[in-house]
């Protein structure tokens, strides 16, 4: 597999989200304002990165039987490190996130990166593989949120800049919003309607492929 | 590709000593990662504790936090002077709403007026009970504890303010129920 491919899977082909369907809990919950999916996004590309990096380094250290604790000493440590440095250097986005941050330890696609990729790949094709799939993990959540908060709320809160307090407010939505897109139910109407997006833009590009296989055959025939 | 099943250890004692190395490198690891980051952890949450007291105290004096050990709710008082006299207490007192406990700053006057408050740590959902952080929210409790009571059920809102706590009953709930116990406890000790 190509390092380009390797790098750009996670981020389309085989998002985590909505394609492997992995890390949908934390997703769903923490997917109510922008600054929240950049925050876990990152948190998330962090210990992706780091967890895969290490247990595809150790991944012949690590014995077979106790395989699965080992991972997940190596990414409640990490994950550890991520919530330490927010509670000290980004106290608001740590409060924000609140438990969130810790629940990134069970996270299925950390998890099911370690056991599925970074176990079996060398240590530069994991890293990668953690930057795409966090990459896709974050644009996922991003598309999400900015949904969810603007039809929610009517704002878009992103990082307070100088005198800038980071919310754009969308007047006319802010005062009218359509409040059920916040609520849990529409994270899951918003995570289900950009899915059957998904599926139908897959749909119409398979029908392009195989119309254009079969004029191929079809020119081949002749010729 | 390695297959750690064909060429790992068989022996107990050497697996369980592997899983062993593994978890005291990452304890060390976030040992030296715990002493860089805990003084500042403390800082701003001392940070936090005197922004949070200052912004509920408004011009007057806050004195001494006086730990509360025997209530099952009230952690501390804070006592608030306005021209050397006493005015009331900031009450440091612990709620339960959707993801758990949370601590409350209650601001009440000696006669259980409720002044201000403010939401401290807590574990509610982004987006829904974290909006009880947000300023404005506690205005609908400023004002009651004396003769109004603490409204704490959804009914006892106006209509503006019952659709604001919409989505996150049970932060509301807990934000009242504490605020409740706080003006009730700063009334008794008069």
């Amino acid at each position: 597999m190509s390092t380009m491919t390797t790098l750009t899977r996670g981020v389309y082909r085989e998002n985590p989200i909505f394609v492997i369907m992995l890390g949908l809990c934390p997703a769903l919950a923490v997917s109510t304002q922008v600054v929240n999916a950049l925050g876990m996004g990152a948190g998330v590309i962090f210990v992706l990165v780091c967890s895969n990096a290490f247990v595809s380094l150790l991944k012949d250290f690590i014995p077979e039987k106790v395989r699965i604790p080992a991972y997940i000493v190596i990414i409640a440590s990490f994950v550890t490190v991520v919530d330490l440095s927010m509670q000290a250097f980004a106290p608001a986005l740590s409060r924000n996130l609140g438990v969130f941050v810790q629940l990134i330890v069970v996270n299925c696609v950390i998890l099911g990166r370690a056991e599925a990729f970074a176990a079996k790949n060398t240590v530069g094709s994991s890293v990668l593989d953690g930057i795409g799939m966090g990459l896709g993990f974050t644009l996922a959540l991003v598309v999400i949120a900015l949904i969810r908060e603007v039809l929610g709320n009517g704002t878009i809160t992103v990082f307070p800049v100088g005198g800038f307090d980071g919310t754009f407010v969308i007047p006319g939505l802010s005062e009218q919003p359509v409040r059920i897109m916040s609520l849990a139910a529409g994270a899951l109407l918003v995570m289900g309607y950009l899915k059957g997006l998904l599926n139908v833009i897959e749909d119409v590009r398979a029908r392009a492929r195989s119309a254009a296989t079969r004029s191929a055959t079809r020119d081949g025939g002749r010729a | 590709m390695s297959d750690p099943q064909k060429n790992g250890p068989k022996n107990l004692f050497e697996i369980g000593g592997r899983l062993a190395i593994i978890c005291t490198v990452a304890a060390i690891v976030l040992a030296l990662v715990n002493a860089v980051t805990a003084p500042i952890i403390v800082r701003n949450r001392e940070r936090e504790l005197a922004e949070a007291l200052s912004r509920i105290a408004e011009h007057r004096r806050v004195g001494e936090a006086i730990p509360i050990d025997d209530h099952r709710a009230v952690r501390a008082i804070f006592p608030v002077f306005e021209n050397d006299e006493l005015y009331g207490y900031v009450v440091r007192v612990i709620g339960v709403g959707y993801g758990g406990d949370m601590a409350v700053l209650v601001g009440a006057r000696l006669d259980g007026y409720v002044f201000a408050a403010t939401l401290m740590e807590n574990l509610e959902t982004p987006g829904l009970g974290k909006k009880a952080e947000a300023p404005g929210y506690m205005d609908k409790f400023v004002g009651t504890g004396a003769d109004r009571p603490v409204p704490t059920r959804k009914d006892q809102l106006d209509a503006s303010d019952a659709d604001a706590v919409s989505g996150a009953t049970m932060t509301f709930v807990g934000v009242a129920r504490a605020i409740e116990t706080a003006s009730d406890f700063v009334r008794k000790m008069e």
